[in-house]
Order: C-alpha cells, then sequence, then structure tokens
C-alpha cells in the first residue's frame, strides 16, 4: 500500500467518522430532548457521539495535511491554488472554532448544531467533488445559505417532535 | 531533497499539526466547570515536546536545504510574498510558539494542585492565544509550499 493510500483511506474514515456521527448526533438530541429531559443515558450516548466525531476531524485533519505534505514532497502544489481547496480548508477551520464556541457556551445550540452538520456535509461534497466551476466566495455564500436553510430545518423538526400530543 | 529532509519536514508539519490539535483539546477542557487538571497537564506536556520538534526538525530544514534551494524558486516566482512575509513572519513568530506551550503546561501542572478559577481562565486566553498562532502558522506553511 502506497503513502497516497494510506492517506486516502485515513481521510475517507475520518470524512465517514464525522458526518455520520455529526448525523447521528443531530438524531439522538432531536429524539432524547423531544420530552425535555436528557437522562444520564442518553447523555452518555452524545458523549460518545461526540468523540466519534472529534475522532473523525483528527483524523481528517491529520492526513489533510499528509496530503499537503505529500504533494509538497512530490512537487505537486497544483492544488493549493484551488478555490475548492481553501473552501474546504475554511470549513473545517469553522468546524473547530464551532465545537470550541459551542463548548464556551458562547454560540446558540440550536445555530452550533446547524453549523455542525452542515460543515461536514459541506467538507464531504467539496471532498468528492474537486473540480467545480465556483470561486472561493461562491463557494462559501451557498455554504451560508445551506446553513441557513439547515438551521430552519431543524428548528422546524424539534418544534415538531415538541408539539402537544392529541388525546 | 534527501531522504533525511524529507523525513524532517514531515516531523515539523505532522508534530506542528497534532500540537495545535492538542492546544484545541486542552482549551476545550479548560472551558468546562470542573477540568481534569491531571489529564489538561500530560496533553500540555505533550504539545511542549511536539512544538519543539517540531522547531528543531524545521530550523535544520530550514539552514541546510529551504534557504538555498527553495527560497530563490519562491522569491523568482508567481508569489514571492509567500517568503518575504508569510515565512519571514512565520519563523519569527514561531520561534514564540513553543515557549507559550511552556507557560501553558507549567499553569496547567500548577492547577493540578492549586485549583484557581482565576488562572484556569487565563491559562485558557494563553492556550487561545497560542492556537491562533499556531493555526495561522500552520496556513502560512500551506501559502509557503504552494508557492514553490
Amino acid at each position: 500500500m502506497s503513502v497516497y493510500e494510506l492517506l486516502l483511506i485515513m481521510h475517507i474514515i475520518g470524512t465517514v467518522l464525522g458526518v455520520g456521527s455529526a448525523t447521528f448526533a443531530e438524531i439522538h438530541y432531536t429524539r432524547f430532548s423531544s420530552d425535555d429531559i436528557i437522562t444520564d443515558d442518553e447523555r452518555k450516548t452524545l458523549a460518545t457521539t461526540y468523540t466519534v466525531m472529534r475522532t473523525g476531524l483528527f483524523l481528517l485533519v491529520i492526513s489533510g495535511f499528509g496530503f499537503l505534505l505529500y504533494f509538497r514532497l512530490t512537487e505537486y502544489t497544483d492544488i493549493l491554488t484551488s478555490p475548492v481547496f481553501w473552501a474546504k480548508m475554511t470549513v473545517v477551520g469553522v468546524l473547530v472554532c464551532n465545537a470550541l464556541l459551542l463548548q464556551a457556551r458562547l454560540m446558540p445550540f440550536l445555530i452550533g448544531t446547524a453549523v455542525s452538520l452542515t460543515s461536514w456535509y459541506a467538507a464531504l461534497t467539496l471532498g468528492v467533488l474537486r473540480e467545480i466551476n465556483a470561486s472561493y466566495f461562491e463557494i462559501l455564500v451557498y455554504y451560508a445559505v445551506v446553513t441557513v436553510l439547515v438551521a430552519l430545518g431543524l428548528r422546524w423538526i424539534r418544534a415538531r417532535t415538541h408539539a402537544p400530543k392529541k388525546v | 531533497m534527501t531522504t533525511t529532509l524529507a523525513v524532517m519536514l514531515s516531523i515539523h508539519v505532522i508534530g506542528g499539526v497534532i500540537a495545535i490539535g492538542i492546544h484545541n483539546v486542552v482549551l476545550m477542557h479548560l472551558l468546562k466547570k470542573t477540568p481534569d487538571y491531571v489529564f489538561i497537564s500530560r496533553i500540555a506536556w505533550s504539545a511542549v515536546a511536539l512544538f519543539f520538534l517540531s522547531w528543531a526538525t524545521s530550523a535544520y530544514y530550514y539552514v541546510t536545504y529551504y534557504g538555498t534551494a527553495v527560497k530563490p524558486r519562491i522569491i523568482a516566482g508567481a508569489a514571492p510574498f509567500a517568503h518575504t512575509f508569510f515565512m519571514e513572519t512565520k519563523e519569527h513568530i514561531f520561534l514564540v510558539l513553543p515557549f507559550v506551550a511552556l507557560s501553558i503546561a507549567l499553569c496547567a501542572s500548577y492547577l493540578r494542585t492549586n485549583p484557581d478559577d482565576a488562572l484556569r481562565k487565563s491559562t485558557a486566553f494563553l492556550t487561545f492565544v497560542a492556537l491562533g498562532i499556531g493555526v495561522a502558522t500552520a496556513v502560512s506553511g500551506m501559502l509557503v509550499s504552494g508557492s514553490i
């Protein structure tokens, strides 16, 4: 197995863990908070999901820098002028900042979870669509618009799960 | 580039990135109401070791290879500012980082035996500053690499 293949596998595993755990963090949180009480077991399940998410982020960042190093050593540095690459780096930066702000209770939970979910899917999409006809700022505008839509969607879903049941 | 230099550059990049990641974890834990100072001080000292390792390997790479083989190519290329601004800034600001990391580790070790909320907040702020410097240094390194 070549170094490139090893980095690719690590990068894919990191993305899969991140996207999967971000999705299940949302599903679990929405389900667990429907009765406005989060039990110890539910809290432990959420904590485990967030640990998996952080592991995914760690693998993603380390393999990402591994790729940069690989491209530097093989003198293939064209990727560093790609708007998709810089957009993806920005999205990963937003993910890290968002996690810090959530931890410091400086980010409203609804916005924080929407940013987390959208960012993971954005990183996945940008990783797959390496060649797209859009500038760095266009990509970030799409990302911001999708984040707002996801926040509205999550708000709607949570409002529905909290709706009083008809007797 | 020789194998030794490639290994040095790899240790510099991976060691530095892991150390920045550790500072991220340190900051996340320092923001908790009841942090586990034993865990924080252990990983903070790991960050110190990694920053010094990253620093030493980059110094070897810079002195023996970068100045003669890489810098002239960047200066003659389309983005000379990658060296004149980003590398010049990076190489000076990065000198501070291992010592900031050392201060964080010392504070974390002190907090193990003397928990103090004011010191916890100050250490968290210092870690935030170190994280900012670390990220800026990493981005500068990427810009320099991309300008060859």
